[in-house]
């Protein structure tokens, strides 16, 4: 039957999960019973002849059975678990009861204890995603790129995010009228999101470029011979790993589109790698000019 | 002998109701509200949480009993470290309130 199965892709940070429960519970008043909930994507199906109350734990269960038995004891109806292991019950409502019948954690250390697991387990992402922040961030500061820069950014932005839920699920006092809304957390992530797919999509944008000539003997002189044309999408630094050897003075050149010389190196012979070049979007190519045997090897990357 | 931690209410309820004898989950709920007069109450979380945590600790250990025609029951039974656990915190008790007395 069609209107009686509706789906919600609301999003919910762990530290919101008692918001969750009191949208879940008004949504039962509605009619709407949860059926499958998850952080991102919940279904429910039209009932407005029953009205549940809703609980959710988290941690790893190591007896499912002894688990959902012990919930089954006092009313509780276990929903479902999700991949990142959010456990969801309901319980019928009955106006008679205490509202103490619908608390699942029922003393001051097995709420921490419970909202600790979720804070530790945040913590100790949060230190890795600070750990890929910090590295990403000594190479920006050695030498600044853009994607670089959104990488950093990014995994600063989740690491500060999980370090944020854990200040708010160690403290079960907290002053709930403080809690930040869904709306502000999908800003968040469609900014990390963004962000990441930003850092993506300048990596592709980097000319992944090689050029390679290989010795030989000539026997006239070459001037100024172009090859090896490429395009730089946006302005960054570039890396030029230049390799070469030749029996007279030669000149290497990177030149930019109107001719210019970005770049240049004289000599008999140049072994170099990571030379920065700071380049302006644009097309540019190789010159090389040389009176007799060269051999070279160069990428720009 | 070495100090130990106090329980938590709801530990030292569990080890409690326990004491004279196996019972399951919802048993040591009930019997728990009625020693305390409707004071203590053990939601299922606490108990889930509190239950493995001492099954672990070895205080707790878990029989499942085969009534025929009826569900398998799953119930708790004290062990001596359980019953230990449970006479020192009795007895810190007893010190505390006596130190009550004495002030």
């Amino acid at each position: 039957m069609a209107g009686n199965r509706k789906n919600s892709w609301k999003l919910y940070p762990a530290w919101g999960y008692e918001k969750e429960l009191e949208d879940l519970d008004r949504a039962s008043e509605q009619g709407w019973q949860l059926v499958r909930g998850g952080c991102f994507h919940s279904s429910f199906v039209k009932n407005p002849n029953l009205r549940y109350r809703y609980q959710m734990d988290f941690g790893r269960i190591d007896d499912m059975g002894r688990y959902i038995e012990t919930f089954r004891e006092q009313g509780w109806e276990y929903v479902n678990s999700t991949f990142n292991k959010w456990h969801y019950f309901r319980k019928l409502y009955d106006p008679a009861l205490p509202e103490e019948d619908y608390e699942i954690f029922t003393d001051r250390e097995s709420l921490r204890e419970m909202r600790g697991r979720w804070g530790r387990l945040a913590l100790a992402i949060a230190v890795v995603l600070a750990g890929f922040a910090i590295y990403y961030g000594v190479q920006l500061v050695q030498t600044f790129q853009l994607p670089l820069l959104i990488q950093t950014l990014v995994f600063a932005l989740e690491s500060g995010l999980l370090v944020w839920g854990w200040t708010i699920m160690r403290n079960p006092d907290r002053d709930r009228s403080r809690r930040y809304g869904s709306a502000f957390l999908t800003a968040i992530l469609a900014v990390i999101v963004l962000g990441a797919a930003a850092g993506i999509a300048f990596s592709t944008l980097r000319p992944h470029f090689q050029a390679h000539q290989s010795a030989g003997s000539l026997d006239e002189p070459m001037v100024d011979s172009r090859w090896a044309g490429f395009e730089i999408k946006y302005r960054d630094n570039y890396f030029l790993d230049l390799d070469f050897a030749s029996d007279a003075p030669m000149t290497f050149s990177v030149l930019n589109e109107a001719g210019q010389t970005v770049y240049a190196k004289t000599g008999t012979g140049f072994r170099e790698e990571n030379i920065r070049l700071q380049l302006p979007a644009g097309q540019y190519c190789l010159s090389i000019s040389c009176e007799t045997g060269y051999r070279i090897n160069c990428i720009i990357q | 002998m070495k100090r130990s931690e106090p329980l938590s209410e709801s530990y030292y309820y569990i080890l409690l109701c326990l004491a004279k004898g196996a019972n399951h989950g919802y048993g040591i709920m009930q019997m728990t509200q009625r020693l305390s007069g409707g004071d203590v109450i053990i939601g299922s979380g606490t108990m889930y949480g509190a239950v493995s945590n001492m099954m672990k600790k070895g205080w707790i250990q878990e029989i499942l009993v085969e009534n025929p025609g009826q569900e398998r029951r799953r119930l708790y039974q004290l062990t001596d470290d359980g019953l230990a656990a449970l006479e020192t915190e009795i007895a810190r008790l007893r010190r505390m309130l006596a130190n009550a007395e004495e002030v």
